[in-house]
């Protein structure tokens, strides 16, 4: 699976940056082509949702979703779906 | 299928601003209405005026979109009129309190089996920023500049002491503690009430040094307390603070309810 904000919908509230525990979502600096400061990824293989829905079957975490006010985060489904080797540091 | 296939496509982005709450309330409820099962044909959403009214318009199922403060009578009709649907109500510190008080305490008292969702944003948000009955003391809003003197109104004890059968409060931060009191009150037969404090950066935030997002959602954090907390505070004699909001589950009681389908 593959964490995607949709710049169509984001306002660029921030909300996500406040929430996620592995601090994935962090602060934009360049505007998009609606004049909106959209948040930037860091290493977003490293969600768990991203890592381990397949296994549990079932949305994990899923809090900046919950949290979005504009409906803009959700999972991809990515094809072909491999398997990736990330460093989850606390 | 999860809570993102409830909204209609089409309408969104919706209208609510920059960091406004009302759309993580939407979110969560949706999420409980989907873990209950419901389907789109037996679910209502019915709500009054006001930003935190706009919420059905965004949602795929029958809603109906009332007068100002006339949410809950409508639902009463909705219900006892079908009491196959299951009926989820919409609605502000604004309309709830403020205008549609009398058929708040009345819905409490008769019990009937709705599920009533109060985004309180402290503030009458769509209309420019006049104060509500739910505006904290010293606030500052248009009608209001000199700093809100009257005492505020809580809702969740109102409908404790009306006779709701199921009562929790939680913000629009904790996410997962909403979900769970929203599906708990769709669980309930009964009238339940869940009020959510939500963040109103633009007309509340804006005129109260909380102009940020993030600002406000800390206020937000940081000005309540769990109710097992003061529990705890009371068993051990220390003083309880006076200018925190309590949360969590006030009351879960099995009262005779109206609208239950045999």
């Amino acid at each position: 699976m593959k964490l995607v904000i949709d710049e169509s919908r984001c306002k660029g509230c921030n909300l996500c940056t406040m929430v996620c525990p592995y601090h994935i979502f962090q602060e934009g600096d360049r505007l998009n082509e609606r004049g909106i400061i959209v948040p930037r990824l860091d290493r977003p293989e490293r969600c768990p949702n991203c890592r381990l829905q397949k296994l549990y079957g079932r949305r994990l975490c899923g809090a900046c979703a919950l949290i979005c006010p504009d409906q803009a985060i959700h999972w991809d489904e990515e094809k072909p779906y491999e398997a990736q080797k990330v460093v989850i540091e606390y | 299928m999860s809570f993102e296939d409830w909204f209609r496509e089409d309408r969104l982005p919706h209208i609510y601003c920059t960091g406004c709450g009302n759309g993580t309330v939407i979110n969560c409820t949706l999420e409980a209405v989907e873990q209950m099962g419901w389907t789109v044909d037996d679910t209502v959403f019915i709500s009054g005026i006001g930003c935190s009214s706009r919420a059905p318009g965004y949602i795929k199922t029958d809603s109906l979109h009332t007068t100002h403060g006339r949410a809950l009578a409508f639902a009463t009709g909705v219900k006892l009129a079908n009491p196959r649907l299951h009926v989820v109500v919409f609605t502000g510190d604004g309309d709830l309190a403020a205008i549609g008080g009398n058929h708040f305490i009345h819905a409490c008292r008769r019990n009937i089996d709705l599920t009533v969702v109060c985004m309180n944003n402290m503030i009458y948000g769509m209309t420019g920023g006049q104060g509500s009955p739910c505006t904290p003391v010293g606030a500052i809003s248009t009608t209001t500049p000199y700093g809100a003197a009257e005492p505020v109104f809580d809702l969740s004890e109102l409908a404790v002491t009306a006779g709701a059968n199921y009562v929790a409060r939680w913000t629009s931060y904790h996410v997962r503690e909403l979900t769970k009191a929203v599906q708990a009150g769709l669980e309930t037969p009964g009238f339940s009430f869940i009020e959510a404090l939500t963040q109103c950066p633009t007309a509340y935030g804006r005129r109260n040094k909380l102009r940020q997002v993030s600002d406000m959602v800390q206020y937000l954090r940081t000005s309540v307390i769990l109710v097992q907390k003061i529990q705890r505070m009371r068993e051990r004699g220390e003083p309880v603070p006076e200018d925190k909001i309590p949360v969590g589950e006030f009351v879960r009681r099995n009262r005779p309810a109206m609208g239950v389908q045999k």
